[in-house]
């Protein structure tokens, strides 16, 4: 088979990026999409030429790391799966094929279709996580948890953080990630205590990061590798009202959970 | 090199009591003074990192992906054990202390094992409080399965993604840290050396893969948690990135590298098509519950599986080891795969392949029966070569999965460098020459979560460490080191990629120290290796410039570590002269090619030295069994 | 943004039904008219609530979709929607033309700038003949015309208008979840019908003055 490929080439984020067309001969139905591009970088690399930079990690969809808009839809035309799970064999002999980055301003590029996505760990470190000691737990079967919930809160835990959701948005709106985590935590007793400055605290860091906001349009949800459900954006809304409620009864100053430490 | 492995005296039951009782520990105003360097953020270096900023202590923790969250623990499918007994099956930590020790094959230390067994309880706890969402029972109880041929239900799992969330806990703990302020987070930034003073490891020296920026950062103690070097095979089932070049760096700088040739090749994994191949995808273990592996029996038998009556089939497992059938364990179900492809008698491209065939169960219990509990792999297997298993067999064929080996620690996780300590798969401490399933998940969260943070305080609070600065000579020098080999590898612009000496070299040990070895193919093996290494430095070509992002660059500096460690692990190969674990010496088999170990001549620890221009050099640490009796594993 | 827009959704539907009355004759719409305007605090709260809230809808789309624009600066050389609905893809040009129909619309029938011909004069009960104007107005093609395209952005807009407020207020639960997404087309399948009717029926006769 063979390919014409249009790809995002940018040296770096200061500079001019351009398309640049590159062919892709000799490619095997078996080959993965990665493999296809790894094939045309050995070709640059045997030249001299610098290869297309592009991220990947562990190639079997769980990672994060591949990140490409194929075609005008992150991680490719088929639904539920991340870009290295794609083979080939899905496009029609002699195809052309434009390859893009994810692009939103909190996502800087870094080189052709490498972007910084660290903004999505600062918003977890807003307050997506429970602040247990390690060592002090108790038995895991004290807080009895159904298995709805637990079956629940494991389908939004199941985000793999690899910003599709942010790159298919037409506004590059994280709700769907945020989502995800909020609603992962709110499911299980253990996620509870931290619930309402959780919510809040994330939601500002969406902000700070320069990330737009939720027009409900659910293409997030129809990129989503992980099928991660839209339903996990309407629990982050209510999260939040609900924080907005719950804190209006809270004393004024609460104490600072480390206010020893500092 | 005197190998002290430190084990405390007294009972096996006892002995981590006592340890954490007599251990020395650090004042907390003097933690806050204290900076350690955590390079890897999987399961180990996220929980040890995390644990150790929830402790007071500065930490500085770096990972060459661009988020912690990507470290290569994510991808475990199965599960993680632990000695619960919430199903009250006669499990113990004895019992998963001894399922340990036994599947390793008598080549692990008893008191580590132990420990690990004792830690197990702790881990699910600590896990799920994090918010670990295990599967649960319909009462609400943590919920169970059987894996890896054991005969108690102890594995707790998240789906078929329990290495994913049991790192995103780790990771969550770790961005707590990062917001406390504790732990300072160094995304895409690669160590390329350990930094020694006064015989101490004091440092590191790291590169920006952002920027190419190279540079030296200090600590009081250095954690390496880089996982395993599977990757020197090139087809592998870890991640890309996944490299030797941490532990192999620490090795040069005087740390011992035990076991090496310890190498997990696991059995189910999809077999590799053609040259452009990178990658080799696991398919679950639980595979073999249903599906009868069978080669034909004539050689070189092109028909359609279909085609091919019963009576010229032959279900090896079935016929080599009638008790446990399709079951048994990992290195001797690769072991077999090997031998029927060896005969010519090997199915798919190449001949590397052999047949898992679900067409007895499909036909007793029914598509559906079928679909639901194995939809997700046979839905993998149809993504990625095409074929639809519920028509024809599947083909599998072995995979490098895990390595036992690593850089050698003691009871307390240092290794022979004081002040430089080693956990999860980059150690080589608890799973001797072969690990069962389920069970490095667990090490890798009691070595972060429980096992260093106790340590390391002994030897922070016990050690002299004199205050370094950046301009000490060490330093500079090791960034000098740094720097030259990198532009010598930007200098050579050959004519062949860093992909194709990764992978001769790959395939060069696959044949020769792969899942079978013998004397001869470890000696050519030998000779070939430092002529490749010597035409990688002659003919890479490497493009870009070192200033700048440059993953070629990367790759290169890794593929030039393995075309070195790949010889460690052929001398590790060719000394242990006995058949254990995943170690299959042709030399040492029964009549009938089962592996035959040797506990008088090699009940050791084989730890080997790194000598500038000349072979490495073994020490041993003598295995001794006070509380259990090597037996022979027999699955026939 | 969700809260003003279900609050413009709550008016426009009962405007639908109160204008529906012009299929009881000239007496009942009439009346219903003059009731409205014997109250005239209540009106004219009403008349700058709506006003108000209008205006703080727009204020908050413009600052929206500046800002999310703003969150992606460079946009794709190719894209492609696969699940996005055209409604969820138009919200800011269908609120456009909803903007001016509104404005033309209280031109016309509120404050008789657009339309002088038509006459203000009061019916049998005394009561300002509303009904003849409406039935005058719609005698019109052009006037049809121009409603039937606001009521198609009316339509769109409301589509997806409905579904999305109930999920930015976080209204979620399974066994309610297809109900929720049926609700912006629902509602907006229904004030689209219940308007075009009324012009419909005029325009073609049903309905004379």
């Amino acid at each position: 088979m063979k390919f014409t490929l249009n790809i995002w080439r940018q040296k770096g984020p200061e500079e001019r990026g351009r398309f640049v067309t590159y062919e892709a001969r000799d490619v095997s139905s078996d080959m993965s999409f990665l493999e296809m591009l790894d094939s045309v970088n050995q070709g640059l690399i045997a030249k001299g030429e610098e290869p297309v930079a592009f991220e990947q990690d562990c190639r079997e969809g769980i990672c994060g790391s591949c990140s490409l808009v194929i075609n005008g839809i992150p991680h490719g035309p088929d639904r539920g799966m991340t870009t290295c799970q794609l083979y080939m064999r899905r496009f029609p002999d002699g195809a052309v094929i434009t390859i893009e980055p994810w692009r939103a301003r909190a996502f800087p590029l870094i080189k052709d279709l490498v972007v910084d996505r660290r903004a999505l760990d600062r918003i977890i470190q807003a307050g997506g996580y429970i602040s247990v000691h390690t060592g002090g737990a108790v038995d895991g079967n004290v807080l009895l948890i159904s298995k709805e919930q637990a079956e629940t809160a494991m389908d939004a835990a199941a985000c793999i953080g690899c910003g599709a959701c942010v790159a298919a948005c037409k506004n590059a709106s994280p709700a769907l990630f945020v989502g995800a985590k909020v609603s992962h935590l709110a499911f299980l007793p253990q996620g509870r205590p931290e619930r309402t400055n959780r919510v809040k605290a994330m939601l500002e860091a969406v902000d700070r990061e320069g990330f737009g906001s939720c027009g409900n349009q659910n293409e997030c949800e129809a990129v989503c590798p992980k099928r991660i459900s839209v339903r996990f954006i309407a629990i982050l809304n209510r999260e939040y009202l609900r924080a907005g409620v719950v804190e209006s009864s809270l004393p004024a100053e609460p104490e600072s959970p480390h206010a020893e430490s500092t | 090199m005197e190998l002290d492995s430190k084990i405390p005296p007294g009972p096996l039951e006892t002995k981590w009591d006592r340890r954490r009782f007599t251990e020395k520990l650090v004042s907390p105003n003097n933690k806050r003074k204290i900076t350690v360097i955590v390079v890897g953020t999987g399961l180990a270096g996220a929980s040890a990192a995390s644990t150790l900023g929830q402790l007071g202590y500065q930490v500085e923790c770096f990972c060459f992906q661009d988020s912690p969250r990507r470290a290569h623990s994510i991808a475990a499918q199965g599960g993680i054990n632990a000695a619960k007994n919430y199903q009250d099956d006669g499990d113990s930590v004895g019992r998963l202390f001894y399922d340990t020790i036994k599947g390793g094959d008598f080549r692990s230390r008893e008191a580590n094992v132990y420990r690990l067994a004792q830690v197990s309880t702790q881990i699910i706890d600590q896990c799920v409080a994090l918010g670990v969402p295990f599967a649960r029972e319909y009462g609400g109880q943590l919920a169970n399965r059987s894996f890896g041929g054991v005969q108690v239900s102890r594995t707790f799992y998240c789906r078929g993604q329990t290495g994913q969330q049991l790192l995103l806990g780790a990771y969550s703990a770790l961005c707590w840290q990062i917001e406390r302020r504790q732990v300072t987070m160094r995304p895409r930034t690669e160590m390329l050396d350990l930094v020694m003073v006064d015989g101490q490891a004091r440092g590191i020296v790291a590169r920006d893969l952002v920027t190419g920026r190279v540079s030296i950062h200090t600590a009081h103690a250095v954690v390496l948690a880089t996982g395993g070097y599977s990757n020197v095979y090139y087809l592998s089932t870890n991640a890309s990135g996944s490299n030797v070049t941490a532990t192999y760096r620490a090795w040069k700088q005087g740390a011992a590298f035990a076991n090496p040739c310890f190498t997990q090749i696991h059995p189910t994994a999809i077999p590799p098509g053609d040259a452009h191949q990178a990658k080799l995808t696991l398919m679950s273990e639980s595979l073999r519950n249903d599906g009868r592996l069978w080669v034909p029996t004539m050689r070189a038998d092109h028909r359609c599986p279909g085609d091919i009556p019963d009576g010229e089939r032959d279900y090896f497992l079935e016929r080599r080891y009638p008790r446990f059938g399709n079951l048994v364990p990992r290195d001797l179900a690769s072991r077999a795969v090997k031998a029927a492809c060896d005969e010519g008698r090997g199915v798919g491209p190449g001949g590397h392949g052999v047949y898992l065939d679900f067409a007895d169960v499909l036909g007793q219990q029914g598509l559906d029966v079928v679909r639901e509990r194995y939809g997700n792999l046979f839905d993998m297997y149809q993504r990625i070569t095409g074929e639809d298993a519920y028509q024809a067999p599947m083909r599998i064929y072995p995979a490098p999965h895990y390595t036992m080996g690593g850089l050698w620690v003691d009871y307390n996780l240092m290794s022979t460098v004081p002040g430089l300590f080693v956990i999860g798969e980059a150690n080589f401490a608890d799973h001797g020459a072969n690990r069962l399933g389920a069970s490095s998940l667990m090490q890798g969260l009691a070595d972060g979560y429980f096992i260093l943070p106790y340590t390391i305080g002994h030897y922070l609070a016990t050690a002299k460490l004199t205050p370094v600065g950046e301009d000490r000579q060490e330093f500079r020098s090791a960034l000098q080191r740094v720097m030259s080999r990198i532009s010598r590898l930007l200098k050579v612009k050959g004519s062949r990629t860093a992909a194709s000496f990764h992978r001769e070299v790959g395939r060069l040990l696959w044949n020769h120290c792969g899942m079978s070895r013998n004397e001869e193919g470890l000696k050519s093996a030998l000779t070939s290796i430092p002529a490749l290494r010597d035409e990688f430095w002659r003919d890479v070509m490497v493009p870009g410039s070192g200033e700048a992002f440059n993953q070629e660059l990367e790759y290169a500096g890794r593929v030039a570590d393995y075309l070195e460690f790949a010889e460690l692990l052929c001398h590790d190969a060719l000394h242990r002269e006995e058949s254990c674990g995943a170690h299959f010496r042709e030399e040492y088999q029964t009549d009938d090619g089962e592996p035959q170990r040797d506990d008088s001549r090699f009940a050791h620890v084989a730890a080997w030295e790194y000598r500038e221009g000349t072979s490495p050099v073994l020490h041993k640490e003598s295995l001794a069994f006070e509380f259990v009796q090597p037996t022979t594993r027999s699955y026939q | 943004m969700a809260l003003s827009g279900l609050g413009l959704v709550i008016y426009v539907i009962f405007h639908m039904l109160g204008n529906l009355q012009v299929f009881e004759g000239p007496l009942v719409f009439n009346g219903y008219a003059a009731l409205l305007r014997d109250m005239p605090i209540p009106l004219w709260a009403a008349r700058i609530g709506l006003l108000s809230l209008a205006a703080l809808h727009i204020v908050l789309a413009i600052q929206l979709t500046s800002r999310n624009r703003q969150a992606r600066p460079i946009a794709y050389a190719v894209r492609e929607y696969r699940q996005a609905s055209f409604a969820s893809r138009t919200m800011a040009t269908s609120g456009f033309v909803l903007l001016l129909f509104i404005l033309f619309h209280l031109l016309h029938l509120t404050a008789g700038v657009i339309d002088p011909s038509s006459v203000d004069r009061p019916d049998v009960e005394g009561h300002r003949d509303v009904y003849g104007k409406v039935v005058h107005a719609f005698q019109n093609p052009f006037i049809v015309a121009f409603y039937l395209a606001g009521q198609l952005g009316l339509g769109l807009h409301l589509s997806h208008a409905v579904t999305s407020s109930l999920q930015t207020l976080g209204l979620e639960y399974v066994a309610f979840n297809r109900l929720f997404k049926a609700a912006g087309p629902t509602v907006a399948l229904v004030v689209v019908l219940g308007n075009v009717a009324i012009i419909l029926a005029i325009f073609l006769g049903l309905v004379r003055g």
